[in-house]
């Protein structure tokens, strides 16, 4: 029992993480419509700038979510008003955006690397920082992990009510529906899309953060955590927010029983199931 | 001096991506002198052993399964619009057949073997996923090589005890020799299949595919035949390539790079025309080369950076640009007169 | 407003990225160029005084050019920047500032020329790129790519053109037994039965250590250091209670660190890069996991591995090679490569034996006076040098492990110490682990 407890801990402890990333990227693809390859570019980028902000100016990881988070959003901000607002003008339809913003974002990626490469160098970083332990029922965590499950909810909260009861978060969610008759309801579309890409990226950032209190970081990191992305992206249904949300603790929940089973298959059970899910239900657990 | 020779064998090749597009035309000129020049080129590209220093041919081989990865990925993803991150996951059998058989088998069986291999993999992942659209497809080869790669990663260490593999190589001059076999294989391939009924029915599927289904094209064969075919010369290539490699494992052999460089260069070159795609996977590979060797540092960044700027401003590619050029000046030409 | 911004800004954007990628690499290329100058002033010189002597002499030479294909970017990157590239850098800078390597063919010095390739990580790449450093760029040496794998890519290459490969960051049993048909290939670091897992087997023996828990990276590496300690440990009766293969992207080790920690072993070792080792030390701590000995893989020798973690690294152990402590020379050793360095850039595992393998390439061309591999390597093979670390010379290929300074060490007081084998340690081991500080 306590065993099973042990591993449901875990499992929803990573997948409060898993969520916090997936969201995000849901988010940019759900109403911005870009698939945004470049996101785990973003994470790596708000885990860099903290480990830097801790170790150098000695600010605490809990201060870097408030500085990540909006530099997060001003940087996808501006990208989105420029490269992909940009494309989309020169797309002949929705299908075709979302072939080329992909493939961009594709560059998009490769540029971010290589920039934070020339800056960080290769290392792999750590800092120590909340490193206690709590007990829970007999079974072990670190406190790290709670804060960043906190974290996690809370910002799957407050997003949701942001989107459920603000007007922007209509907005949003109209354009996410229908873009062109949202902008005929008098929605400033270009504006909240892009909106909608920066508030990704910004929780990209945040994630960056959270998890480089918890993990290594390194220049390198940003495609493992894309494909994580992705698979609950796509686990979740794609464009889903609160699919993404459920998605996440569903998937940490997964790689935690395999990961005590068979360490050796983690990683291809994520595969699997992101494979035979998508063949099964394309349209993901909360998919429209 | 090899640079020197390798370019002059890449426009020999770029040339006869071009030829294949001149002999789809309906009316052809000065047929004699454009097939003798094919010929020639031809001649050139084979014997570059017998003239070229060695490295000259070992780059060739190296830049060929560029080529080919894109050629063959444009043959399907170019009409259909589908875009396919599984080219890795066709190598990549390859190489495993190559590691597997390469020791008790000659290389053209191995090589045969590997497209075969690699043909039964596309014929089910295409039966499986054609259905999905867009980016549930892309996102599902995507997947489809990751899975791949930590299965196998998984089994070797579980089962054989191993995680690489040790490949029996050939001669620099084979694999030079096999490559080039392969590519004409493949030019040839996809000429037949433009004339025949199934390049038209594979683009009206690209334009509509509903309306394509009404016409009464049987949509699922076609794009399941069509995929196959473009799968095979790539498990060749990465069978024979596989030799030259010596050693792999699982996350070298499926590299999901090698997935998206094919679609780059397919993109930078522009797919309308069929030597749009030969002539980006020619220059981006001699490119890339000289990057990862004159500025290692910045190989990502200006790749990144070509990307991006090729997929705004040149939506069709170098082939496209050249056109805009050319109706530019005839455009002058006519204002003139 | 924005329609004028949007229309503007993205070219601007990519012209500055353009322009920038174009100065960086200007400047990249100045430095190149006042680097190199010097030597090509001399080539004019010598080309333009000896043509009337040089009839049975070799055309002549004012540099030797050493080629390497090396992971600048990408997951290895990490191995290149923090293992042997301080060390290549510093090494040729001290010879050439000497003057360079004296040969006697040519009768004068020649500096080393450095010729760097980026193979991204890749061992195809890397394995193109070999063949071009050989065919293409003529180079006179080649020294070795980084990681196991690479040197397996690139070893049989090196041997059919009948360069010399002395490899750097790696080594394997598998390696050993294929070294009888490299003839040209030299071995410089320690590695798991070379003599590590049977030095680490004898330490826990002991001091009674009954059992182990082992997890290990499903790569070469891992697979190598858990086949041999399966032998070394059952040799002296150390149970396995378990031992577990992770894949290199695995990101919560939580489950495994639990079950660990259950098994109630004495030992646990991580046979991991330090992409899995560093979260596998997080990840201990977080869960108060202390075993008496914590033994990891690659990254704990790394001086980064102390600044990340900081008095968290007491009492943690890992493969070691060196120190400061082993001997006079090494000390200077130390010094020349890590004063007033940041200490992310130590590794008290691998870089004496690379310096000792650079140290070893210079003698044997200096004696066999040649630029010639083949007799080059003769020398290699059969004779003995003086280097840093002592009396050296490689034994069927592999440098001789009675020169090792040291095959396991532990972090003691903010020091890597080398704890085993015991009568070359530099500290004493402390036994068992103390708990990590809170």
């Amino acid at each position: 029992m306590e065993r099973f407890l042990d591993v449901a801990i875990a499992g929803l402890l990573l997948g409060g993480l898993y969520a916090l990333i997936a969201m995000g990227m849901s988010l940019q693809y759900g109403v911005a419509r870009v698939f945004n390859i470049a996101h785990g570019e973003f994470i790596m980028l708000g885990a860099m700038t903290t480990w830097t902000l801790y170790t150098v100016f000695n600010i605490s990881p809990l201060v870097a979510v408030v500085i990540c988070g909006p530099l997060a959003f001003v940087l996808g901000f501006i990208i989105h008003r420029t490269m992909f607002r940009k494309l989309q003008s020169l797309s002949a339809n929705q299908g075709v955006f979302e072939s080329n913003s992909m493939l961009a974002s594709f560059g998009l990626m490769f540029v971010i690397q290589n920039i934070a490469f020339l800056a960080w160098g290769p290392e792999i970083r750590t800092y120590n920082y909340l490193m206690e332990t709590v007990s829970i029922g007999g079974a072990l965590f670190g406190a790290r992990r709670l804060v960043t499950l906190g974290f996690a909810i809370a910002i799957g909260v407050i997003f949701y009510i942001f989107l459920a009861r603000t007007r922007i978060g209509k907005a949003i969610r109209a354009a996410g529906q229908d873009p062109s008759t949202a902008g005929l309801m008098g929605v400033n579309i270009n504006w909240v899309l892009a909106l909608c890409f920066g508030l990704g990226a910004a929780m990209a950032g945040i994630a960056g953060v959270l998890i480089s209190m918890s993990y290594p970081d390194s220049a390198n990191m940003g495609q493992e955590y894309l494909t994580v992305a992705i698979i609950v992206v796509v686990l979740g249904g794609l464009g889903s927010i609160p699919g993404s949300f459920i998605g996440g603790f569903l998937l940490g929940i997964i790689g935690s029983i395999v990961s005590f089973y068979e360490p050796g298959l983690n990683m291809a059970a994520y595969y699997a199931i992101f494979v035979i899910l998508l063949l099964v239900r394309p349209r993901g657990i909360m998919g429209r | 001096m090899e640079d020197l020779m390798v370019i002059i064998n890449l426009l020999a090749l770029v040339y006869l991506g071009w030829f294949v597009d001149w002999t789809l035309k309906q009316n052809k000129s000065k047929i004699w002198l454009f097939s003798g020049l094919a010929l020639i080129m031809l001649a050139i590209l084979s014997t570059l052993p017998n003239y070229g220093p060695t490295y000259s041919y070992i780059m060739m081989s190296g830049i060929l399964m560029y080529l080919i990865l894109t050629v063959s990925w444009t043959l399907f993803s170019g009409p259909t619009g589908y875009i396919s991150l599984a080219p890795a996951a066709f190598f990549g059998v390859g190489i495993y057949t190559s590691a597997i058989l390469g020791k008790d088998f000659p290389v053209l069986v191995v090589v045969i073997f590997g497209g075969l291999l690699s043909v039964v993999l596309a014929a089910i992942v295409g039966a499986l996923t054609l259905r999905l659209k867009g980016i549930y497809f892309i996102v599902f080869t995507f997947g489809l090589v990751l899975l791949i790669s930590s299965v196998l990663l998984w089994y070797e260490i579980r089962f054989t005890g191993t995680r690489g593999r040790f490949i029996t190589t050939a001669n620099n001059d084979l694999i030079y020799y096999v490559m080039l076999g392969i590519t004409v294989l493949m030019f040839i391939t996809s000429y037949f299949l433009k004339r025949s009924k199934y390049g038209l029915a594979l683009q009206s599927i690209g334009q509509n595919e509903e309306a394509a289904a009404h016409m009464g094209i049987n949509v699922t064969a076609v794009k399941i035949a069509v995929f196959s075919i473009s799968a095979i010369f790539m498990g060749m290539a990465g069978a024979i390539m596989a030799m030259k490699w010596i050693y792999l494992d699982p996350y070298s052999a499926f590299d999901p790079f090698r997935s998206f460089l094919p679609v780059l260069m397919a993109i930078f070159g522009g797919m309308k025309q069929f030597y749009g795609p030969v002539l980006g996977a020619v220059i981006l590979a001699f490119l890339e080369e000289k990057l990862l060797t004159e500025f290692p540092y910045y190989y990502k960044l200006s790749f990144g950076i070509v990307l991006i700027l090729v997929i705004i401003y040149l939506p069709d590619g170098l082939v496209g640009l050249g056109q805009k050029v050319r109706a530019w000046f005839s455009r002058g030409k006519i204002a003139l007169t | 407003m924005w329609s004028r911004i949007r229309k503007n800004v993205l070219p601007l954007c990519f012209c500055l990225l353009i322009v920038i990628t174009i100065l960086a690499t200007f400047i990249g290329c100045k430095e190149e160029v006042t680097t190199t100058a010097p030597p090509v002033t001399a080539t004019v010189t010598q080309t333009v005084a000896p043509p009337a002597t040089t009839t049975a002499k070799p055309a002549p030479k004012d540099k030797i050019v050493v080629g390497m294909s090396r992971s600048f970017s990408g997951p290895i990157a990490i191995i290149d920047d923090s293992a042997f590239r301080p060390v290549y850098e510093t090494w040729v800078k001290e010879v050439n500032a000497a003057g360079g390597i004296f040969v006697a063919e040519y009768g004068k010095k020649l500096p080393i020329e450095l010729k760097t390739y980026d193979d991204k990580s890749d061992p195809a790449t890397m394995a193109q790129l070999t063949e071009k450093l050989i065919l293409q760029d003529k180079v006179d040496f080649l020294w070795g790519g980084g990681g196991t794998s690479f040197i397996y890519a690139q070893a049989p290459i090196a041997n059919k053109y009948n360069y010399i490969l002395i490899t750097m960051e790696g080594g394997a049993t598998t390696l050993q037994e294929m070294l009888p048909s490299l003839p040209y290939v030299f071995v410089t670091l320690p590695f798991s039965t070379w003599y590590e897992m049977p030095v680490l087997a004898d330490m826990l023996a002991s001091k009674g250590v009954k059992s182990a828990y082992i997890i290990y990276i499903s790569d070469l590496h891992g697979v190598e250091y858990n086949g041999a300690a399966g032998i070394e440990f059952g040799k002296k009766g150390i149970q396995i209670l378990g031992s577990k293969a992770v894949p290199p992207d695995i990101k919560d080790l939580s489950p495994v660190i639990k079950e660990a920690k259950a098994s109630g072993a004495d030992a646990f070792c991580a046979f991991a890069y330090p992409d899995q080792v560093f979260p596998a030390v997080g990840m201990s701590i977080e869960l108060d996991y202390n075993p008496k000995v914590w033994l990891g893989g690659p990254g704990i020798n790394f001086g980064f591995f102390h600044t990340g973690f900081g008095p968290m690294v007491e009492g943690v152990m890992g493969w070691a090679g060196w120190n400061r402590k082993s001997s006079a020379a090494l000390n200077t050793l130390a010094d020349k490569l890590y004063k007033d360095k940041p200490e992310d850039a130590q590794d008290w595992w691998g870089q004496a034996y690379y310096w000792a393998g650079l140290d070893m390439w210079k003698a044997a061309i200096e004696k066999a006076g040649t630029l010639d591999n083949k007799k080059v390597r003769d020398i290699l093979a059969t004779e003995r040098f003086q280097t840093v670390l002592g009396e050296t010379w490689f034994d069927k290929g592999l440098l001789n492990k009675e020169t090792h300074a040291g095959e396991v060490g532990q972090w003691i007081n903010g020091v890597y110490e080398v704890v085993g084998p015991f009568d070359k340690a530099t500290a004493e081991w402390v036994y068992p682990k103390p708990a990590w500080p809170k």
